[in-house]
């Protein structure tokens, strides 16, 4: 019978991602020796498979690792704030709360005196509801991020807008104060 | 894996017969004989409610003919065909401890052996069977027996390796129910789905449905989500974060090998494939918007399928692939929609509850299962040309991702109604609009969420 291998079929493909990711990995290290940055940074934690638009270090702090490379070092939610804060939504909601319009306009400003930097807009939401829906409502309040920071000067070549949907939270009981904090909108800094 | 089955007491056997010979390896056909046709009918009738008729049988061990001295193989087929047939809910096995016959002492086929050790233990069916190891190569003889009227009502004999074993379970299982309830079970098919087991991260997996046979598809330490397949296995569709970034991969399971399938659009964040496993539609978000693309399996862009500014994802293709449901928030709340892939204007499905969302589609196109929040979030049924919508859990907590089975009659869906996040099977049936949990289907130490259902691997 040759429909499907079944019994334990193990990784797959293992041995050829493994030789890239250990030739990823030492390409981030090297870069942040040379950037000369301080060696918190686990090897194992250093990246993953994958070519443009791959997860890396850069040096600058808690701020300057995606969610997605906090989470492999098991750091997400452990940081504190860097530069840019997060803002936060309503449940099922995308649009941004009067009381995070000063967050903005302080993460604007810093912006604007650190004109070289760009910024990875994340969005993220809390664990109730569909996957899928989720990614597509966390990609809603990156993009209102965006839109916002445009109106306050910042321009949208500096901004890119990525979503986790629920897969990344910062907190994982099933409260209403954690649902809250997951429902986010994380800035990393990139350069 | 060969096998061949003969004639049983009803006509469909027929088409049942076409498709073994097709996908045979080793061709022996028994001869059977039996009447019985109105008691075939009458279960029939009396099993299509869930739960409404479960019947007694004894699987027994089979009687080595040569070479499976340790019973191997005898064990690993008897075990599987037990765990199926008790999972498909029309059937309670027997406890092995009771069992008076010795199958090594005893003859295997009608006249060879004594009913009446069988029908007091109150079994109203029984299979029995034999098995050959030779050189690597396993062959099975089995029989399935009405008790009550003395008679052999179907036998299969398969042959292939040792790991081929337990699918041949599988596949017998599925040719009981067909005896019992008029219709194939489920399965010799596989599921695909996503699990933290072994660490923190959510990877791709496929099993049998009874959870035996896990194969794992990704390995990579980021984030992987959305396992779709064709109604064959052969290929799983998911989206991975691999990158960095999320796209869809398309990954073929016995090559090992997979594509990258992007969009030129904006981000790829979710993903169907067509059940010819020619097409795929794609979730894409750009600025925002999330809408629906129609795709070759290469990744080419064929059309785009949904404008404007909402939320459009959870793309779900009918058994035929005519028809395509998804989630939009056009309306303002995630609701489930249906579009013709012929063309013309979606339509919306649901109207109660203000969250509906991963629809699946019943093989028979007549209804779909989706989820809705209602307290916590609920598996749902409506017709799928739109009507009253039926409620199929009961819980506090999260059901999600409900998907049917290719024989109509399941679901299996993710519940965290027991702490971790588990797979679940519920025996449904839409005329009464009642569902019966069955079990949980595999116990481990992570979540697995996001289940898929293949068709049948036999063709």
């Amino acid at each position: 019978m040759t429909l499907l291998p079944h019994g334990h079929g193990g990784s797959v493909d293992n041995g050829r991602r493994l030789g890239r990711f250990t030739a990823i990995a030492a390409a981030v290290m090297m870069l942040a020796m040379v950037a000369g940055c301080s060696s918190k940074q686990s090897g194992a934690g250093a990246g993953t498979p994958g070519g443009p638009g791959g997860i890396g270090e850069n040096g600058l702090g808690a701020n300057g690792s995606s969610s997605l490379n906090q989470f492999q070092k098991g750091t997400l939610g452990a940081n504190g704030q860097g530069p840019l804060s997060d803002i936060h939504f309503d449940y099922n909601d995308y649009s941004v709360r009067a009381q995070d319009g000063e967050i903005l306009k302080s993460n604007a400003d810093w912006m604007g005196k650190n004109s070289a930097a760009r910024v990875q807009i994340e969005g993220h939401c809390d664990n109730r509801g569909s996957e899928e829906y989720n990614i597509a409502l966390g990609a809603k309040r990156a993009q209102a991020a965006k839109d916002y920071l445009e109106t306050l000067g910042v321009t949208a070549d500096r901004m890119s807008t990525i979503s986790y949907g629920k897969e990344l939270p910062v907190c994982t009981e099933d409260t209403d104060e954690c649902w809250a904090q997951n429902r986010r909108d994380h800035f990393v800094v990139q350069q | 894996m060969g096998a061949t089955r003969a004639a049983g007491p009803d006509a469909l056997t027929e088409k049942m017969i076409r498709r073994f010979i097709s996908t045979v390896a080793a061709l022996v056909l028994l001869s059977l004989g039996g009447t019985g046709v109105a008691r075939a009918e009458r279960l029939h009738m009396t099993f299509n409610q869930p739960g409404a008729t479960v019947a007694p049988i004894a699987v027994s061990e089979f009687k080595n003919l040569g070479g499976d001295d340790q019973g191997t193989a005898s064990h690993d087929f008897v075990r599987i065909l037990r765990r199926d047939l008790e999972l498909s809910g029309f059937f309670s096995i027997i406890s092995p401890k009771s069992y008076i016959e010795d199958p090594q002492k005893s003859g295997y086929d009608l006249g060879k052996f004594n009913f009446a050790d069988w029908s007091s233990l109150n079994a109203d069916f029984l299979v029995k069977g034999a098995v050959t190891v030779n050189g690597g190569q396993v062959s099975v003889e089995v029989l399935m027996f009405d008790v009550a009227q003395q008679r052999r009502m179907f036998g299969t004999r398969f042959s292939g390796g040792p790991g081929d074993v337990e699918q041949m379970a599988r596949r017998f299982a599925d040719s009981v129910l067909k005896a019992v309830t008029g219709i194939q079970g489920p399965f010799d098919t596989r599921i695909a789905f996503v699990s933290t087991r072994g660490g923190r991260f959510k990877e791709i997996y496929l099993a049998a449905p009874d959870g035996g046979g896990l194969f794992r598809v990704t390995d990579n330490p980021t984030i992987n989500l959305f396992p779709k397949f064709a109604h064959s296995p052969a290929s799983v569709l998911y989206l991975s974060y691999k990158t960095g970034e999320p796209a869809l991969y398309l990954f073929d399971v016995a090559g090992r090998t997979e594509i990258r399938i992007g969009s030129a659009h904006g981000n790829v964040i979710g993903g169907a494939l067509s059940p010819d496993g020619h097409r795929i539609v794609a979730a894409v978000e750009s600025g925002g918007h999330t809408n629906l693309f129609l795709l070759e399996r290469s990744g080419e862009e064929i059309r785009q399928l949904t404008d404007g500014h909402a939320i459009n994802v959870n793309p779900a293709f009918s058994a035929d692939g005519q028809q395509l449901a998804f989630t939009s928030d056009r309306s303002g709340t995630p609701q489930v929609y249906v579009m013709s892939l012929g063309g013309g204007p979606a339509r919306r499905v649901t109207f109660q509850g203000d969250y509906n969302t991963s629809p699946s589609f019943s093989p028979d196109g007549k209804w779909l299962a989706y989820q809705s929040r209602s307290g916590g979030f609920n598996i749902f049924i409506i017709p799928a040309a739109g009507g009253q919508p039926a409620q199929l859990t009961q819980d506090a907590r999260s059901n999600q991702s409900p998907c049917w089975s290719p024989d109509g009659r399941y679901l299996i869906f993710s519940s965290n109604r027991g702490g971790h996040e588990r797979l679940y099977l519920m025996q449904i049936n839409t005329q009464s609009q009642t569902g019966k949990v069955i079990s949980a289907l595999m116990e481990d130490e992570g979540n697995d969420t996001s289940p898929t259902w293949s068709w049948w691997l036999g063709g």
